[in-house]
């Protein structure tokens, strides 16, 4: 049998009391989209912080491309190649747009030994282009508004040439219209292909995301994360018409 | 106009200095008492290598340069990294770091005071006021360094790599950037600066093994006033507090044991008034 693309078995995660992430597994395969959703506080932002590295987890395993990723550095992980956009977005607020992407492609999976300095902002502006923020590269990151500020964070991780792409709210806090080009963009970049210097294979994407209908749209699979636990998962009409997703998101508590 | 010479170079003395301390925060949050300490070391060196050995003194310089800088890649390895989760073991071992440095040159060197010549004799005469060769060329290093710096931070991709890492370590890490590999390197700018600073220096001042405590006060209470992991800020703050200091002993001869007390003072109003400093950031609450 291959190697499964992305294998998570029996990850768990606490803060103090609370499991956030409780015996949480599923798979992935190569190019693959998966939604995962659930209510607030459902574990969602932490599974995402686990793959990466950033959080370490009390026990379970995590393989990428067949490599044991739990407890390996964020940078190693990221230079494996996943990368990741954050839901309260953080761009580097002093430095120039252009610059906030530069970092990434500064990283050794993106970059060349001794590549000079202006192939590295290219391939930037290659980026930011893909973005559509590419016209306001010289300015300083804490002049965007939220949803540029959103594109700016895919840019930033699409410069990496990531093969799993972990996107946490991509439409949080966006107007319709934007929501639509941020779409279009995701779409876009799954299919693959060259964006300039930039090269992309299409990487798998994991979606965490509170506007469904959107999410919807894009989405294979779909993963419904509760309390901690997985409480369903299948294609996107199965799990909309899953009973149990549908009390956990109405809420039937208090036996009604 | 005396207050003016003095002024820039103690000034430019504590940018260095200043400059160094401010990035290694900045990249690891690390605050490293020893960084005067280097520099101490760094004077000592010249000492040994030129007067001791007799090397020219150029030579010298650059020795001791790379010998300190050496020596602060060695303590970052084997003293801070083991321990650098922890924020304020890092600090008490920085403080060890100092003394250990301060009794091995108390033990090796004794504590009396030595001199280093200086590499060019001579002076000349502006405005009625005696200007040393050698405070010219200490001045003229100083502003080489601070250009080589300058363009090493805002032209390089190391420079971005440590702007970034600087700003946000957990989002420069997700973008790729190895923050262990980062704080070495940057480590060895720092140290390498207080090494240069120790170098400059030398030849203007004495040498003795409790020189890297008045520097060291000076240097906190720039890196205060400019706002704490702030270049920009730190290079400011360094020349107001290097004139502030030569005017205090200008206006009040007799009263030059105050001008440690006058950094003090600043440090404590900033605190008071504008803890963030000149061009400090406000830190985020952490997420």
């Amino acid at each position: 049998m291959a190697v499964p693309f992305l294998e998570v078995e029996a990850l768990t995660k606490s803060f103090g009391g609370l499991r956030a992430v409780d015996n949480v597994h599923f798979r992935m395969e190569q190019k693959e989209i998966v939604g995962l959703i659930g209510p607030n506080g459902a574990g969602k932002t932490t599974l995402l912080r686990l793959l990466t590295g950033i959080l370490k987890p009390d026990s379970g395993s995590v393989r990428f491309k067949g490599k044991q990723i739990i407890g390996m550095k964020t940078w190693d992980i990221v230079n494996l190649g996943v990368a990741c956009t954050f839901q309260n977005m953080r761009p580097f607020r002093r430095l120039p747009i252009i610059a906030n992407v530069m970092v990434s492609c500064l990283s050794p999976r993106a970059m060349k030994r001794g590549e000079w300095v202006k192939v590295v902002e290219a391939k930037a502006m290659d980026a930011l282009e893909f973005a559509g923020i590419s016209d306001m590269a010289l300015e300083k990151a804490s002049t965007l508004s939220q949803g540029d500020l959103k594109r700016l964070e895919v840019a930033r991780a699409v410069a990496t040439e990531p093969d799993l792409l972990l996107l946490d709210e991509p439409f949080g806090g966006l107007s319709p219209a934007e929501t639509d080009l941020m779409a279009k963009s995701i779409r876009r970049l799954h299919k693959g292909g060259r964006f300039g210097r930039l090269h992309s294979e299409g990487p798998a994407m994991i979606i965490v995301e509170h506007k469904l209908q959107q999410l919807m749209k894009i989405v294979d699979r779909i993963i419904v994360l509760n309390f901690g636990t997985l409480l369903a998962e299948g294609t996107p009409e199965e799990v909309v018409n899953n009973p149990r997703v549908i009390e956990a998101y109405l809420g039937q508590g208090g036996g009604q | 106009m005396n207050i003016i010479i003095t002024g820039l170079i103690t000034g430019s003395m504590l940018a260095l200095l200043a400059i160094g301390f401010s990035l290694i925060f900045g990249v690891a949050r690390i605050v490293n008492i020893a960084h005067t300490a280097f520099y101490m070391v760094a004077g000592y060196c010249i000492y040994v290598l030129s007067v001791k050995l007799g090397l020219h003194p150029v030579l010298g310089m650059l020795i001791a340069v790379v010998v300190v800088t050496v020596f602060g890649l060695l303590a970052y390895k084997f003293l801070i990294d083991p321990i650098r989760e922890h924020e304020a073991a890092v600090l008490i071992a920085t403080i060890a770091l100092a003394m250990i440095f301060q009794e091995a040159m108390l033990l090796i060197f004794t504590g009396d005071y030595l001199t280093v010549s200086a590499l060019i004799e001579g002076y000349f005469i502006l405005f009625g006021v005696k200007i040393f060769y050698q405070q010219v060329l200490t001045f003229g290093v100083v502003l080489v360094l601070l250009a080589v710096l300058w363009f090493l931070l805002m032209k390089t991709k190391l420079g971005l790599a440590i702007r970034s890492t600087a700003e946000d370590r957990e989002v420069a890490n997700l973008m790729g950037m190895n923050d262990s590999q980062l704080a070495m390197i940057t480590m060895g700018i720092s140290v390498a600066l207080a090494g240069f600073t120790g170098a400059v220096i030398a030849p203007l001042t004495v040498l003795s093994p409790y020189m890297w405590m008045e520097p060291l006060i000076l240097m906190m209470a720039v890196v205060v006033l400019g706002g704490l992991g702030s270049i920009k800020g730190s290079f400011v703050a360094a020349y107001i507090l290097g004139f502030t200091e030569a005017l205090v002993v200008f206006l009040i001869p007799k009263g030059a044991f105050l001008k440690g007390s006058v950094a003090l003072s600043i440090m404590i109003l900033v605190l008071l008034l504008r803890p963030e400093g000149l061009f400090g950031i406000v830190f985020e609450e952490e997420r």
